[in-house]
């Protein structure tokens, strides 16, 4: 039997190519996530390890915040507290550590590094040997005026020493002159980072505050080993400094589980859009097995009708699909290196370079997708496989099958109920429920559709084509009914279009949402005529003191910042607006639904008026809030206001931070002018000509503001291309399928008349209504998921749901591109049917 | 009498070497217009593809095909299919018609293409000649046998065609419709004028055109005109000898 099967499958190389095609471009992406993610985690973890070598202990501030996307904010460490740590019995050597937010600025005004890219941090350089660094030109920074940058950076901005160079840090932006060039262990740059470095006073003045690194790096005598070391360091410590002293391994280990928290965000995203290939392509290898079992029912009839066993048909059947299952998947995973090597480049088109070196392939990836890959194409075989042992014998007498027709009443009868049992659940999930139940909701409303598919592709078909037939004549209308002449076929091969399409236009309807809200809220809040944007969200970004600069350009009537930080309100992490309320008065409206912005003091606090109905708050209560250093700073609610949550739900004064070790940045600066010539170009020679930001008149800003959801969405919709060509490639087999089992019939047509030109329109059309079908079903079904996306997002601050026109109509454009590229092959083979072989009676 | 259709020196060899077949051997022949003409030969004589290189399903080896003042012979693919839609009618043995489309689709199926109406009057007479005005809506697969075939004969004579190639027009009938069949070829050569080729081993089949052209091992091997089935017979066995 087995010896039978193998036979039967190699004696049809084409369709075994067909079928593995599929299964290997499900599995590509699979294995491209796990070697990507392996890849970049080795390169991480080696650098960490290299890194933190020759560290023994590490000695930090036990307070912190946690911030979102596995980040944490920690309290700083005063460097007054070096000497006690270097007299403690065991430490040979010890030296302050900053790892802060500086941007180098390139000779011709432009910042170094990318701005979505690595970090670019601020340092120290000194002679400890336990410091990070090793000067490679020139000499350490001394004094407040003398700067060391790494050497990549110095490579990118063509800097050597001697040179004048501007950096931009939380304190301001200042000049300084380069005395040296260093190297981080053997590599020039760690993790593309940029790093500005300077001796420890400028640092702690420039970069933080005046006293203040980030932690000591530690070096022992070798007198005692690092748990030791770091013990005694501890006992030392006044624990009213509140610090804590990790051992060299340990901090290694936290850094490279941070970086392995980030890394496993991106490659949990990955692995979605890669299951979603997965499963698209299942589709596509269902869709085959059940077309070519169908055109061998003859072949598996004569089977049984020489003695096979049902069964034995079944059994044969499935190992056939084991081995294209091993080989599919084989030729998935060694495709995978190239989409590792795809992801890459395709998340630093984004802005999100990733440093890697060489390639890592964990042996477990290669079994997870040949297991993974291998299970799916037998359960995707096992309805074909048993359809086929049930073919009665008699089957080989006849002449032609089509697939039967299944039972409508039942199927529709159990789309029916899976719809209402996910409307059921996305109901649920509208009234409250966890956002798992949506998830389970929307799958179900899918399945249904997909159930329901061979009984809407009929008539969906027949409407689609209906034009075409009008306009294409003869050719048109057989398109039109060989696009449904077998519903279930149809559906099936639409399947992977409608699942494609319906993802794109959900993504592409709630982008187009929130960028209206987005535009809406900004153009409310904002009141300025200009505005600087920090280029970098989310670490560092405009010195404060920017504002007062921009303030004194000739031309500008106000100036404010607006930032964020970390806090803790009732012991869980927040992110808050930082204001001026004085400077910001009539130029960020927020707005009030009780009481005054302006009255916002050091120890008031605004909120929003939804999260002060959540938590039953009103003005002149008392909430509890602590600082990233720990500091307890009570803040009474001066007001509340009715403002997007994007927007923040919580702002402060900039003065509540006073004296504390935030670090605090503006990430936008709003600008009124008087709008006197020439007061553009002075606000741009005050920011933008010194890296500091970007300059924005009102209109550009609110577009770019509202625009940014579209990087998202590019990033989502490429991802989502692969599982496009997957259903791409669908259609395509269902074709070559249609055209090999219709060979007779394109031979009578060519035969009465019918030119190569017309059979070509014929194919082609018929694959455009195909497409077409899916990608309209997709769309509506998309459009749905949409709305129920932003009605589930609606207490997050997105509410109106925009329809996003101009996106649909690219989507079906683009629907029936893909319908006429798929035919191109299959029309193809079907004008080079050879007339006589398919006319031929015999 | 005028030519519809004509073969010149006509050959078709398959393989090459040792291995090559003369399937057509310098066979001359002209199909007269306004005639029922059929072609007989044992299996493997030739008859089929004699036929099919004239009609320009096939080409020839070496030699010459006219059909009416067309010469097929340097015809490329779009011309000679141009040629088939307008020219030349066919009924073949088996799956004669799309079954995605009606009887009267399938009919006109050849003007369709060619982007013609077509003459409405005509079309008329025919299917009211071959007595399926009822049917016209219905798919083939709603159709028996014997219907399938009469809606193929009327789908060859709706564009007028200069010549009409049947290929064992009636070889999947019981013998009853296969007389039915028949009858209406005989009727669309007397009372429409139409040109018929035929391709048989079927000698009462044969007996029903006005000319037979019998053909062995590629070469014409004689004729006959005015056939009855007897005679035919007689002939086959003389051609086996």
């Amino acid at each position: 039997m087995l010896r039978l099967a193998s036979k039967m499958a190699m004696a049809r190389k084409g369709r075994l190519v067909l079928t593995s095609l599929a299964i290997i471009l499900g599995t590509s992406f699979l294995s491209g996530t796990f070697i990507f993610s392996d890849t970049i985690t080795k390169t991480f973890d080696r650098l960490f390890t290299d890194v933190f070598r020759d560290v023994d202990a590490y000695v930090r501030s036990s307070s912190f915040i946690d911030v979102p996307f596995g980040g944490e904010q920690r309290g700083s460490t005063p460097i007054a507290a070096l000497p006690t740590v270097l007299e403690a019995p065991g430490v040979a050597d010890a030296t302050g550590d900053i790892q802060a937010f500086a941007r180098i600025i390139g000779k011709d005004g432009e910042p170094i590094g990318l701005d979505n890219g690595p970090p670019t941090f601020g340092g120290i350089a000194s002679a400890s040997v336990a410091g990070l660094w090793t000067i490679e030109d020139g000499r350490l920074p001394e004094g407040p005026s003398q700067m060391v940058m790494d050497r990549a950076s110095a490579d990118d901005g063509g800097f050597v020493v001697g040179d004048t160079v501007r950096v931009n840090a939380q304190s301001g932006s200042r000049e300084f002159e380069l005395v040296g060039i260093a190297s981080y262990g053997d590599i020039s740059s760690p993790g593309g980072a940029t790093f500005a470095l300077f001796d420890q006073p400028t640092a702690s003045e420039f970069l933080l505050k005046p006293g203040n690194v980030d932690a000591f790096l530690v070096q022992g005598d070798g007198s005692m080993s690092q748990e030791e070391l770091a013990a005694s360091i501890q006992s030392r410590l006044d624990p009213s400094l509140k610090l804590e002293v990790l051992t060299g391994a340990q901090i290694a280990e936290e850094t490279k589980d941070q970086i392995g928290q980030a890394i496993g965000f991106l490659t949990t995203f990955l692995t979605i859009f890669s299951l979603i290939a997965l499963g698209i392509g299942s589709f596509v290898i269902y869709n085959v097995f059940s077309i070519t079992t169908a055109q061998r029912l003859r072949e598996n009839a004569l089977l049984r009708a020489i003695g096979a066993e049902r069964g034995q048909v079944t059994r044969m059947l499935l190992v056939e699909a084991t081995v294209i299952g091993i080989v599919g998947s084989l030729l998935g995973f060694l495709s995978g290196i190239a989409i590792s090597q795809g992801l890459k480049a395709l998340l630093a088109a984004f802005g999100g370079e990733i440093p890697s070196q060489g390639l890592s392939i964990a042996p477990s990836a290669a079994v997870i997708t040949i297991v993974v890959g291998t299970v799916v194409t037998i359960v995707a075989a096992i309805l074909p496989a048993l359809r086929a042992g049930r073919v009665p014998p008699l089957a080989a007498m006849r002449d032609t099958a089509l697939e039967s027709v299944g039972k409508g009443r039942a199927r529709l009868a159990i789309a029916l109920v899976v719809l209402a049992a996910g409307g059921a659940a996305v109901a649920a999930s509208l009234a409250g429920a966890d956002n798992l139940i949506l998830g389970l909701g929307v799958m179900l409303v899918f399945a249904a559709v997909i159930t329901a598919g061979p009984l809407l592709a009929r008539p969906v078909g027949l409407g689609i084509g209906r034009p075409i037939a009008a306009l294409r004549g003869i050719t048109g209308s057989m398109a039109r009914q060989n696009a449904v002449r077998n519903p279930k076929r149809t559906a099936r091969t639409a399947a992977p279009v409608l699942i494609g399409v319906a993802l794109v236009t959900a993504f592409t309807a709630f982008a187009a949402s929130v960028r209206t809200q987005v535009r809406d809220a900004i153009g409310e809040q904002f009141r300025g005529d200009y505005a600087i944007t920090a280029p970098q969200q989310g670490f560092g970004g405009l010195p404060i003191s920017l504002a007062d600069e921009v303030a004194a350009v000739p031309g500008v009537t106000q100036a404010t910042g607006l930032g964020f930080a970390a806090i803790k309100l009732d012991g869980e992490s927040r992110f808050v607006a930082v204001i001026d309320p004085t400077s910001a008065s009539g130029l960020i409206d927020y707005r009030m639904v009780q009481g005054d912005q302006r009255s916002l003091d050091a120890n008031g606090i605004l909120v929003s008026q939804s999260r002060a109905e959540a938590n039953d708050w009103s003005i002149g209560d008392v909430l509890d809030v602590q600082l990233v250093d720990g500091t307890a700073r009570p803040l009474t609610i001066r007001g509340t206001f009715d403002a997007q949550q994007f927007l923040g739900s919580y702002v402060v004064n900039q003065e509540t931070f006073a004296g504390s070790d935030t670090n605090l940045f503006d990430s936008f600066i709003y600008v009124t002018t008087d709008g006197s010539e020439g007061v553009r170009e002075a606000l741009f020679d005050a920011t933008e000509a010194r890296g500091l930001g970007g300059l924005e008149s009102r209109d550009e800003f609110i577009d770019s503001q509202s625009g940014q959801i579209n990087q998202i969405l590019a990033l989502v919709n490429a991802l989502l291309f692969l599982s496009i060509i997957i259903a791409v490639v669908g259609i395509v087999i269902t074709l070559l399928l249609s055209v090999y089992e219709r060979r007779r019939e394109i031979g009578l047509l060519r035969a009465v008349g019918m030119t190569r030109s017309q059979t070509w329109g014929t194919v082609t059309w018929e694959s455009v209504i195909t497409s077409l079908y899916g990608a309209v079903s997709g769309v509506v079904l998309g459009i749905g998921m949409g709305a129920l996306l932003i009605g589930v997002l609606a207490d997050d601050g997105i509410s109106a749901f925009t329809l996003p026109i101009g996106g649909t109509i690219v989507i079906l454009v683009i629907s029936f591109v893909i319908g006429v590229l798929a035919a191109i092959y299959p029309a193809w083979r079907a004008t080079r049917t050879d007339i006589m072989q398919a006319i031929s009676t015999t | 009498m005028a030519t519809a259709a004509a073969a010149h020196e006509a050959s078709k060899v398959y393989g090459h070497g040792d291995n090559e077949v003369r399937a057509l051997d310098g066979v001359t022949v002209e199909f007269e217009q306004g005639r029922f003409t059929a072609i007989m030969g044992p299996s493997g004589s030739g008859k089929s593809t004699l036929m099919h290189c004239v009609a320009g399903l096939d080409s020839l080896s070496s030699g010459s095909v006219t059909i009416g003042e067309h010469k097929l012979t340097s015809m490329s693919d779009g011309d000679l299919t141009r040629l088939r839609r307008t020219q030349v009618g066919f009924i073949f043995q088996a799956f004669n018609l799309i079954p995605t489309l009606s009887a009267l689709e399938n009919i006109v199926l050849p003007l369709s293409l060619a982007g013609q109406a077509g003459d409405q009057q005509w079309i008329n007479q025919v299917i009211d000649t071959i007595g399926l005005r009822d049917r016209l809506g219905h798919r083939p697969n709603e159709l028996s046998g014997g219907q399938q075939q009469r809606v193929a004969v009327a789908r060859a004579l709706a564009s007028k065609p200069a010549v009409i190639f049947a290929d064992e027009p009636t070889g999947n009938l019981d013998s009853r419709t296969g007389h039915e069949v028949l009858g209406f070829m005989r009727r669309a050569v007397t009372d429409l004028g139409q040109t018929i080729v035929m391709v048989t081993h079927d000698a009462v089949a044969a007996s029903y055109a006005d000319r037979i052209v019998f053909l062995k091992d590629g070469k014409i091997a004689g004729e006959m005109l005015a056939p009855t089935p007897e005679k035919v017979l007689d002939k086959i066995k003389h051609l086996g000898e």
